[in-house]
C-alpha cells in the first residue's frame, strides 16, 4: 500500500517538472535581448550570413512552439544545448560545477544539523535556562542575517584578521588530490589523503557556516518547540515513571517524534540552501553552479540559465519528494 | 440548528452573531495589549520597527547630509570613534564620500517599502484567490492550486533572480518579482482556512439567511482568518527584506544612486580590507530591522495565532 | 524492532558524518612515493651570427627517477599562482577578444613578435622581418622551435594560423564562425609560404602599426588542430610557448607546466631559456577584495587589477610588493551625439568642463592615473602634445549649458529647457562603478539628473551598436600605442559590416575625422602621420563626443619573494621569467 502511495507521489512530480521546464523556457525566450546579438558581443563586425547560420544552429529561426518542442525533446534526452558565452554544452558546464555545489550544500546541511540538533534538544530539556535563552537568541539572529553579509563578516574575521581559514577556493593549490567523485572531502577520504582532507574541510568551513546559519537557526527552533510539546505528553511522563533514565527518555521517546516536523522543515530549507548558494558562492569565489548561473544571468546566456534553473528546481522537487517519503517511514500513521 | 432555520429568528440570530463577534474582538484587543506588555522582546521589536518607520518617513529632515551627493575629498572616512574621522560624518563615508549614516537612514525607506508593498500585495492577491479557491473549489481551485504547486517548485531566490533578469532592475520590477511568488504562501494559508471555516455553523447560517457568496466571504469568513494572515504577513516581511537585499547585493535590485542596503554591502566588499564600515554597517542595519520584525512577528503569532508554527 | 533498527541506522550515519571532523584535528602528513620524469638540461647554447642564423638546439636528457613527495610540502615553491580578475573565454588564440584570455594564452603560445613590459616590440618566433615593399612583409622564422608535442614549428603552421584568422568561418566549434581577432589584423589580405621557414604577408594597403599588431596573434600547430579539431584543441591546447597545458577546471583554474624543450624566448629579452618555475596556476578570483585577501594570506603569488585604493596600503605591507606600469586603457563617457541633449556640442563640452578629473585621479586612484587630453592616451606614440585636459570649470560649464538653453527655471536644482529636465542614464560595467558614480555625482552637482545602470558588456553592446543608449562609460585598450586602434574603432563613423566604428558608441561621425583616420592607417612616414593625427585629435577634442576622463596605471601586486616580475602596460602577465627567490 505504501509503495503505491509513494509511486503516486513520484508521478505527481512529473507534470510539475514539465511545468517547470515550460515556465523556464518562456521566461528565457521573452527576456529582452536578441541571443544572437549577445553571442556576437565579442566578435565585432560579422556578416549577415553568419548571423543566419547562428540562428539555425540555435534553432532561433523556428517558431516559438517549435523551439519549445525541440527544447523539451532534447531536454528529456539530457541535451540542454550550448552555452552562448562559454561555447560548451550546458550539460558539461553544469556537471563540472555540480559536485562543488553539492559539497557546499552538504557542508552547510551538515553544519546546521550538527549545531541545531544538540541545541534544539538541550534548549527543550533545559527550558528557560541560560543555555536556552542564548541559543534561541542566536537562532533569532541566524534567521535575520543576510547570508552574504555573514559571509563577508566571517572572511573579515577568520580569514583576514585571524588568518585561521582560507579566503576562497576549495583546496590549497599544490596538494595532490586524485579527483574521483569531484567531492574533495570524499575524494581525500577515499585516497586517505589527510592533508587534502584538512585543506578541503578548512576551505569548506566558512562558506558552509554562511550558508547553513539560517537553516541551523530554523531547525533548532522547530526541534525545540516540538520537543517541548512532546516532553509534556503522557507517554513521556509514563516512560519517566517507569524509571527510565532521563537521557534515554529524551533520546528515545521524545527525539524520534520531534524529528518528524524537523525533517519537513529541513526539506523546505533545501530551497534556501540552493538559492543561498548563488550568493555564498559569489562571496567565497566557490567554483560551483551558483556562481556560474549568476554570471550567466548577467550575460544573458539563456541556455545555461535555463539548464541550471531547471536543475535547481528539479533538485528542490526531488528533495521534497524524499522528505515526503521519509515522512511516511518516520511516522507510519501519515499517508501521503 | 432548528432556531436558525425558523423564519422569525433569522434577523435576531444574525444580530446576535455579529454582537458576539465584536465583543470577542474588543476583548481580544485589550488582551492583546496585555499580552504584548508581557513579552518584552516582542514589544522591543515593535518599538524598533516603529523607530525605523519614523526614521524612514522623516529621512530628509533628520539626515545630516545628502544620500546621493558625496564629496570625493572625504572618501572612505572611518566612523566618528575611529582615528581619521571627518567631523559630522558619524558613521563614516563610502567610496563616493557620501555620509553612511544618511544612506543607511534613506536605505530604510527602500527596505521598508519593499517589505510592506511586496507583502501587502502578496496578501491581497493570495487572500483573494485563496478565498475564492477555498470557497468555490472546482476548476478554479484546481487551476490555482496547480499553479501554486508549480511556483513552489522553484526556490524563492532563484525564481526572483530569474524574474529580475526578465524584467530588468528597478523598484517596481522588484516588487513584481517578489510578489509573483510571494502570494502563494497566503493563497495556501487562506485556502486551507477557508476549507475549514466553510463547514462551520456560521457560514451555513449566513447562507441560510440568503447572504450572497461574496458577502459571506468578505464579512463572515475573512474576519475570522485575517489574524492568521496578519501574523504570516509580519513573519514574511523580514524574509522579503532579506530577499530584496540579496537581489540588490547581486546588482539586480535597486540601481544607484538610490541607497539600498543590499547594494551598499555589495559595494563595500571592494573596500573590505581598508574600510570595514562600508559594508558592515548597512549589514547591521538589515540585521536589526529584520530581527525586530521577526521578534514582533513571533510575539504576534504567540498572542494571536498560536497554531501557526515556524515556517 | 523496526524502530530500533532505524534508530541505529540514524546514529550510525551520524557517527560516520562526524568521522571526518574528528580526524581533521590530527593531520598526519603521509609520505607518498611517486614515479616521475625528471628533465635535466645538459646544454643550452644559442649562437646568433648575422644572417643566416645558426641555432644549436637545446639538448635534453630524460631520467626516470623515484622521488619522495610529501603532499604537504612541495619542493619549496616552484609553483606560481596567479589570481585573475576574470576567466579567459577560451584557450584558442584565434577565438577571443579579451585581455585575460591573452594573458593565459601568451604563456602557452608565442607570436611572431612579442612586446616587453612597456611598448618595445621584439622578435619572437620571427627571426627577421623585412618589408619587401610598403604592403609586403617577409617573415623569416626561427628554426628548431618545438610545439609542446615535440613537432617542429614551420611556415605551414604560421600560414595556417593567419588563414584561420583572416578567412571567414574557419572556426568550427561550437558553431561555425569567423575569428573575432580578424579586426586586429584587418589589412592582411593573404599569407604565402615561401619555404619551410619563410612566409610572405600581403597587406591591402600600407599599414604602419603592422608590427605592433602582430604581437596579438599567436601561432598554433597546424598538424594538431587538423587532427583534433577546435574542440580537441581548446580542451588540450598545444603551442610553442614556455608553458604547456596541464589541466583546467572549467576556465576557473588553469594549470600550466614548464615546457622543458622551450626554445628560449625572445633573445632581446633576458633571461633566455626554459621558464624558472615548474608550474603556474591561473585562478579566477573576480572580487578584488577577495583577490587581495588571498594574496595577503599567501594563497596566491601574483594578483591582477589591484584596486588603486589598496595599492598604498599593500605597498607598506611586509611580504607583499606592488608594481605599476603606465596603463593602456583610457576611459571616457561617450555621449549619444544623435539625440538631445547631446546633439548640441555645447552640452557635450559643458559635460567635459563639469568633471573634476584631478580630484578623481587623486581620490579614487590615489594618484595612480592621469587625466586624458582628448581621445588618445598620453602614452600613445602619436599624442597631440598641444592639447591639455578640459579644465574643471563649473561656471564655464553652466554658461555653455545656458547658451544651449539649459537653465534651472523652476529652482528644483535640475537644469531644464522647454519644461524638460536635463536627465540621462549612464550605462556602464560593474568594474567601472566607482568612476561612473563619481562622474555622475559631479554632473548631478552641476544640475544634471544622472542615473547609473550597470550591465554585462555582451548585453549592453547590441543596444550601443544600435545607438539606442544616451551615455556609456567604458574603456578601450590601445596596447599597440598606435592611434590606429582607437581612431578606427571609436572615433571613425560606424560602417556596417566593417571594423570601422565598431566601438563607436556615441554615434559620432565626422567626415574629416573619418578621412584622417583612413589616411593615418596607410601613411608610413611618422612625421606626416603625426600631423594627420594631431588634426584628428584636435577635432575630436573640440567636438567632444565623449567626456575624456582618465587613464589608470596598471597596478598589480605579488608576494615579496617573487622576482623578475612587474606589470606590463598591456596588462598581460608573462610568467616566462618570473622566479621565486630562494629563502
Amino acid at each position: 500500500m505504501r509503495a503505491v502511495k509513494i509511486l503516486e507521489r513520484v508521478l505527481i512530480t512529473i507534470p510539475i517538472m514539465f511545468g517547470v521546464a515550460v515556465v523556464v523556457f518562456f521566461f528565457m525566450r521573452l527576456t529582452p535581448g536578441d541571443p544572437v546579438d549577445i553571442m556576437m558581443g565579442q566578435a565585432g563586425a560579422v556578416s549577415t550570413g553568419e548571423i543566419e547560420q547562428l540562428r539555425r544552429e540555435f534553432d532561433l529561426d523556428k517558431p516559438l512552439y517549435m523551439q519549445l518542442w525541440l527544447f523539451l525533446t532534447k531536454a528529456v534526452q539530457g541535451d540542454l544545448g550550448y552555452s552562448y558565452t562559454q561555447k560548451r554544452p550546458v550539460n558539461e558546464l553544469i556537471f563540472d560545477r555540480l559536485p562543488a555545489t553539492i559539497e557546499l550544500a552538504g557542508g552547510a546541511l551538515f553544519f546546521s544539523l550538527v549545531i541545531a540538533i544538540p541545541i534544539g534538544i538541550i534548549s527543550a530539556v533545559r527550558q528557560k535556562s541560560l543555555v536556552d535563552q542564548f541559543s534561541m537568541a542566536g537562532a533569532f539572529l541566524g534567521t535575520s542575517m543576510p547570508s552574504f553579509w555573514l559571509g563577508i563578516i566571517l572572511i573579515l574575521l577568520f580569514a583576514v584578521r585571524l588568518g585561521w581559514l582560507p579566503v576562497q577556493g576549495r583546496i590549497t593549490y599544490g596538494i595532490n588530490l586524485e579527483y574521483v567523485t569531484g567531492f574533495y572531502v570524499l575524494d581525500s577520504l577515499l585516497g586517505r589523503n589527510w592533508p587534502a582532507l584538512v585543506s578541503s574541510v578548512k576551505h569548506l568551513v566558512l562558506p558552509s557556516v554562511s550558508l547553513g546559519a539560517s537553516v541551523a537557526a530554523i531547525v533548532a527552533r522547530v526541534l525545540r518547540s516540538s520537543m517541548v510539546e512532546i516532553l509534556r505528553q503522557d507517554y513521556v511522563t509514563l516512560a519517566r515513571a517507569k524509571g527510565n533514565r532521563e537521557f534515554l527518555v529524551v533520546m528515545k521517546h521524545a527525539l524520534r517524534n520531534a524529528l518528524i516536523p524537523t525533517v519537513t522543515v529541513v526539506g523546505l530549507q533545501v530551497g534556501s540552501l540552493l538559492g543561498g548558494n548563488m550568493i555564498v558562492e559569489s562571496v567565497f569565489s566557490w567554483p560551483g553552479l551558483g556562481r556560474l548561473v549568476v554570471k550567466a544571468i548577467f550575460e544573458r546566456d539563456f541556455p545555461l540559465v535555463q539548464g541550471a534553473v531547471m536543475i535547481y528546481a528539479f533538485t528542490f522537487v526531488i528533495a521534497n519528494l524524499i522528505v515526503d517519503v521519509l515522512y511516511t517511514y518516520l511516522n507510519p500513521k501519515i499517508t501521503l | 440548528m432548528q432556531g436558525i432555520v425558523s423564519g422569525d429568528n433569522r434577523f435576531s440570530r444574525l444580530v446576535y452573531v455579529w454582537r458576539v463577534r465584536w465583543k470577542v474582538r474588543a476583548r481580544n484587543l485589550a488582551e492583546f495589549w496585555r499580552d504584548l506588555r508581557g513579552r518584552p522582546l516582542a514589544l522591543l521589536g515593535g518599538v524598533v520597527v516603529v523607530l525605523y518607520i519614523l526614521g524612514a518617513i522623516s529621512a530628509p529632515y533628520i539626515s545630516p547630509h545628502s544620500p546621493t551627493q558625496g564629496n570625493l575629498r572625504y572618501r572612505l572616512r572611518p566612523p566618528a570613534w575611529q582615528e581619521g574621522a571627518e567631523p559630522g560624518y558619524y558613521l563614516g563615508t563610502d567610496d563616493q564620500g557620501r555620509d553612511l549614516l544618511t544612506r543607511i537612514i534613506f536605505g530604510a525607506r527602500v527596505s521598508l517599502l519593499v517589505g510592506l508593498l511586496s507583502v501587502g500585495i502578496s496578501v491581497a492577491i493570495g487572500t483573494a484567490l485563496g478565498a475564492l479557491a477555498g470557497y468555490y473549489r472546482g476548476w478554479l481551485d484546481q487551476l490555482l492550486s496547480r499553479f501554486a504547486d508549480l511556483l513552489l517548485a522553484f526556490p524563492f531566490l532563484i525564481f526572483a533572480i530569474g524574474m529580475m533578469t526578465f524584467l530588468g532592475p528597478g523598484f517596481t520590477n522588484l516588487i513584481v518579482a517578489l510578489t509573483f511568488k510571494g502570494w502563494v504562501e497566503f493563497f495556501r494559508l487562506v485556502r486551507g482556512e477557508m476549507l475549514a471555516e466553510k463547514t462551520k455553523e456560521y457560514v451555513e447560517a449566513a447562507k441560510v439567511v440568503g447572504q450572497r457568496d461574496w458577502a459571506i466571504i468578505a464579512s463572515e469568513v475573512l474576519p475570522n482568518i485575517i489574524q492568521s494572515v496578519f501574523v504570516l504577513g509580519t513573519l514574511r516581511m523580514g524574509f522579503m527584506i532579506i530577499m530584496e537585499a540579496s537581489l540588490s547585493f547581486l546588482g539586480l535590485g535597486i540601481q544607484p544612486p538610490t541607497p539600498a542596503w543590499g547594494s551598499m554591502v555589495s559595494v563595500g566588499r571592494d573596500y573590505m580590507l581598508t574600510a570595514w564600515w562600508v559594508s558592515t554597517l548597512p549589514g547591521i542595519a538589515i540585521l536589526i530591522m529584520v530581527l525586530a520584525i521577526n521578534l514582533f512577528g513571533e510575539g504576534l503569532r504567540d498572542i494571536l495565532d498560536p497554531r501557526l508554527r515556524v515556517e | 524492532m523496526a524502530v530500533k533498527n532505524r534508530m541505529l541506522l540514524v546514529l550510525m550515519s551520524l557517527v560516520l558524518m562526524a568521522a571526518p571532523l574528528a580526524s581533521c584535528g590530527t593531520p598526519t602528513p603521509e609520505v607518498v612515493e611517486r614515479q616521475v620524469v625528471v628533465t635535466q638540461i645538459v646544454q643550452e647554447t644559442v649562437i646568433v651570427e648575422g644572417t643566416p642564423v645558426m641555432v644549436e638546439v637545446t639538448k635534453v636528457v630524460e631520467v626516470e627517477k623515484q622521488v619522495v613527495v610529501t603532499p604537504t610540502s612541495l619542493p619549496a615553491r616552484d609553483v606560481i599562482i596567479v589570481g585573475l580578475s576574470a576567466a579567459p573565454v577560451t584557450l584558442d588564440p584565434a577565438d577571443h577578444r579579451t585581455r585575460n584570455s591573452e594573458t593565459v594564452i601568451r604563456n602557452m603560445f608565442d607570436g611572431l613578435v612579442t612586446r616587453d613590459q612597456v611598448s618595445g616590440v621584439h622578435l619572437e618566433l620571427a627571426e627577421s622581418l623585412e618589408w619587401l615593399d610598403e604592403q609586403t612583409l617577409e617573415v623569416k622564422l626561427r628554426q628548431g622551435v618545438l610545439f609542446h608535442d615535440g613537432v617542429a614549428m614551420t611556415a605551414d603552421d604560421v600560414v595556417f594560423t593567419f588563414e584561420r584568422i583572416i578567412n571567414e568561418n574557419m572556426i568550427e566549434y561550437p558553431e561555425v564562425h569567423s575569428s573575432p581577432r580578424k579586426g586586429l589584423i584587418a589589412p592582411l589580405e593573404s599569407i604565402d609560404k615561401i619555404d619551410d621557414y619563410t612566409v610572405k604577408m600581403n597587406f591591402s594597403a600600407p599599414w604602419p602599426p603592422a608590427i605592433q599588431m602582430l604581437v596579438h596573434q599567436q601561432i598554433v600547430p597546424k598538424h594538431y588542430l587538423e587532427e583534433v579539431g577546435t574542440k580537441g584543441f581548446i580542451e588540450h591546447p598545444i603551442g610553442t610557448g614556455p608553458f604547456k597545458f596541464l589541466s583546467a577546471t572549467g576556465l576557473e583554474q588553469i594549470v600550466l607546466e614548464r615546457f622543458d624543450d622551450y626554445w628560449g624566448g625572445a633573445p632581446d629579452l633576458e633571461p633566455v631559456g626554459p621558464p624558472c618555475v615548474r608550474q603556474v596556476v591561473f585562478r579566477v578570483i573576480p572580487e578584488a577584495s577577495t583577490r587581495v585577501a588571498a594574496l595577503l594570506a599567501g594563497e596566491v603569488d601574483i594578483i591582477q587589477a589591484l584596486p588603486a585604493e589598496l595599492a598604498d596600503t599593500l605597498a607598506k605591507t611586509p611580504g607583499v610588493q606592488v608594481g605599476t606600469a603606465a596603463g593602456t586603457q583610457p576611459k571616457w563617457m561617450e555621449m549619444n551625439v544623435n539625440q538631445p541633449p547631446f546633439d548640441d556640442v555645447r552640452v557635450r563640452q559643458a559635460m567635459n568642463y563639469a568633471v573634476d578629473k584631478d580630484l578623481i585621479v587623486e581620490a579614487i586612484y590615489g594618484g595612480r592615473a592621469a587625466a586624458l587630453a582628448g581621445p588618445l592616451s598620453p602614452y600613445n606614440n602619436y599624442i597631440n602634445t598641444s592639447l591639455v585636459p578640459y579644465p574643471y570649470d563649473t561656471e564655464k560649464a553652466l554658461a555653455l549649458l545656458a547658451e544651449a538653453g539649459w537653465i534651472d527655471t523652476n529652482s528644483d536644482g535640475i537644469l531644464d529647457k522647454d519644461g524638460i529636465s536635463l536627465a540621462f542614464t549612464m550605462d556602464t560595467l560593474e568594474e567601472f562603478r566607482s568612476l561612473a558614480e563619481a562622474v555622475a555625482n559631479q554632473l548631478r552637482a552641476l544640475g544634471v539628473d544622472v542615473g547609473v545602470r550597470f550591465w554585462e558588456y555582451s548585453v549592453v553592446k547590441p543596444m550601443l551598436d544600435a545607438n539606442e543608449r544616451m551615455a556609456y562609460l567604458d574603456d578601450w585598450g590601445d596596447s599597440a600605442f598606435d592611434p590606429v586602434g582607437h581612431f578606427e574603432a571609436k572615433w571613425h563613423g560606424r560602417v556596417t559590416g566593417q571594423t570601422y566604428g565598431r566601438g563607436n558608441f556615441s554615434g559620432y561621425n565626422n567626415a574629416r575625422v573619418n578621412e584622417l583616420t583612413k589616411l593615418g592607417e596607410i601613411t608610413p612616414d611618422p612625421v606626416v602621420r603625426q600631423l594627420i593625427y594631431d588634426e584628428a585629435q584636435q577635432i575630436v577634442y573640440d567636438e567632444a563626443p565623449a567626456i575624456f576622463l582618465i587613464i589608470p596605471d596598471e597596478t598589480e601586486a605579488a608576494r615579496a619573494d617573487i622576482v623578475n616580475w612587474g606589470p606590463a602596460a598591456d596588462s598581460r602577465i608573462n610568467l616566462h621569467d618570473v622566479c621565486v627567490a630562494a629563502q
